[in-house]
């Protein structure tokens, strides 16, 4: 096709735009969305545990503001990575939070050391709480997939990772609250090998799911 | 204030008149945004066949489309449009590259014959209103006969039973045809 048979075809198609809002307005319609669904199963499910030792204890809350944060921080960067142009500082932002959250959940693992020795870092098998975490995952990853695939898909792969982050964070944020306070070498393999094994999948599946399939359409 | 300033500008105004639903606005920021995009893509990748060139042009306009809610007119328009174009000709330089990896150039060309003739790649008539010219100058039977043997390629069999006349009459017809056309064009050139 010339160029300027494109150009016409383009300029035919043209409607009023809704305009993205920005980053940070967006991770919050996300959390708008995320936070209630989460609440809801936690609602459902607090029935099986008693929250009010764990909710007393200052290094649960660490982690749990370090695990909220790190879905906030992740959802922007997400979300600015859609943005042509945008600062990519933005993309480190999720760091801070998620060394802290892994550092709360390494500390942890050495205090079980000191305080049962080997046996404190003896992992189990936890396929149990799959479902929990299949289910809790669900509404918050359609609600990011949908937004960022509204976005340009500049870096795919990068953005979906970011994205797989968030909603494996927020997710995780949501099961502390009824998951039996476990090990911490079971939260450091189980929950936070979620979010990685999440994230990575995610970054290899990027292309797939966003990429410029609406430019190759409009051929 | 300098020209690229002012370019920025005017980019800007015509992209927020587009993104308001201003289709001519639309149609003058991609005429204008066309040759930027194509000097780019020519001063990066300046060994680019001219259509591999018009394809990454394409391809940059077609994603401006497809990206055209992120851009907020509050911000500067050409640093939108060069990360858009960036990105676009990453993509087409992996493109390339997995192109040329997967094709062998071989600069010999097999001949079967030493005669001249037997090596043309592609031979066709140029002349294609003086060939319809003495085609329609032929006597009807001939005529007939070559559009069915020759254009329509039916067997002698079945184009005898299409035009009624015998197998034997076609072959003297398409014969006497090929010659008067060969006489008609020869004569011309």
């Amino acid at each position: 096709m010339e160029t300027q048979e494109l150009i016409k075809r383009l300029a035919a198609d043209t409607s009023t735009v809704r305009r993205l809002h920005p980053p940070w307005r967006r991770a919050v319609f996300w959390l708008a969305i995320a936070l209630p669904y989460v609440a809801a199963v936690v609602r459902s499910k607090l029935m099986m545990v008693d929250p009010s030792q764990t909710l007393a204890d200052p290094r649960f809350m660490i982690e749990q503001a370090a695990t909220f944060a790190t879905a906030v921080t992740a959802a922007i960067a997400a979300f600015c990575s859609t943005v042509p142009g945008f600062d990519r500082r933005m993309l480190l932002l999720p760091l801070a939070p998620l060394a802290l959250w892994i550092a709360s959940v390494g500390h942890g693992c050495v205090q079980d050391w000191l305080r049962f020795g080997a046996d404190g870092l003896a992992i189990r098998p936890d396929w149990e709480c799959l479902p929990s975490a299949t289910i809790i995952g669900i509404v918050p990853a359609i609600a990011m997939v949908a937004m960022l695939r509204r976005g340009a898909p500049l870096y795919p792969r990068l953005t979906l990772a970011l994205g797989a982050l968030a909603v494996a964070a927020i997710g995780n944020f949501g099961m502390q609250f009824f998951h039996f306070r476990d090990a911490s070498i079971m939260m450091l393999f189980w929950h936070l090998g979620n979010v990685a094994v999440l994230s990575l999948l995610a970054g290899w599946l990027g292309a797939h799911v966003l990429g410029w399939h609406h430019a190759k359409a409009a051929r | 204030m300098n020209q690229g300033t002012q370019q920025d500008q005017h980019l800007t105004s015509l992209m927020r008149s587009a993104q308001d639903g201003d289709s001519s606005a639309y149609a003058a920021l991609l005429n204008e945004v066309a040759p930027l995009m194509r000097q780019t893509v020519r001063r990066r990748f300046g060994f680019l066949q001219p259509q591999d060139i018009e394809d990454l042009v394409q391809d940059v306009l077609l994603s401006l489309h497809a990206a055209r809610s992120t851009y907020d007119p509050a911000r500067p328009f050409l640093p939108w449009l060069m990360a858009i174009a960036r990105n676009r000709m990453a993509d087409g330089a992996r493109r390339h590259a997995r192109r040329s990896a997967n094709e062998v150039a071989d600069g010999r060309l097999l001949e079967t014959f030493p005669a001249e003739d037997t090596n043309m790649l592609l031979s066709r008539y140029g002349d294609a209103e003086a060939l319809a010219q003495a085609m329609a100058d032929l006597p009807p039977g001939q005529r007939q006969a070559i559009e069915l043997l020759k254009l329509r390629e039916l067997s002698l069999k079945e184009a005898a039973a299409a035009s009624g006349t015998s197998v034997g009459a076609l072959k003297v017809a398409v014969h006497r045809g090929i010659a008067a056309l060969r006489k008609a064009l020869g004569a011309k050139g």
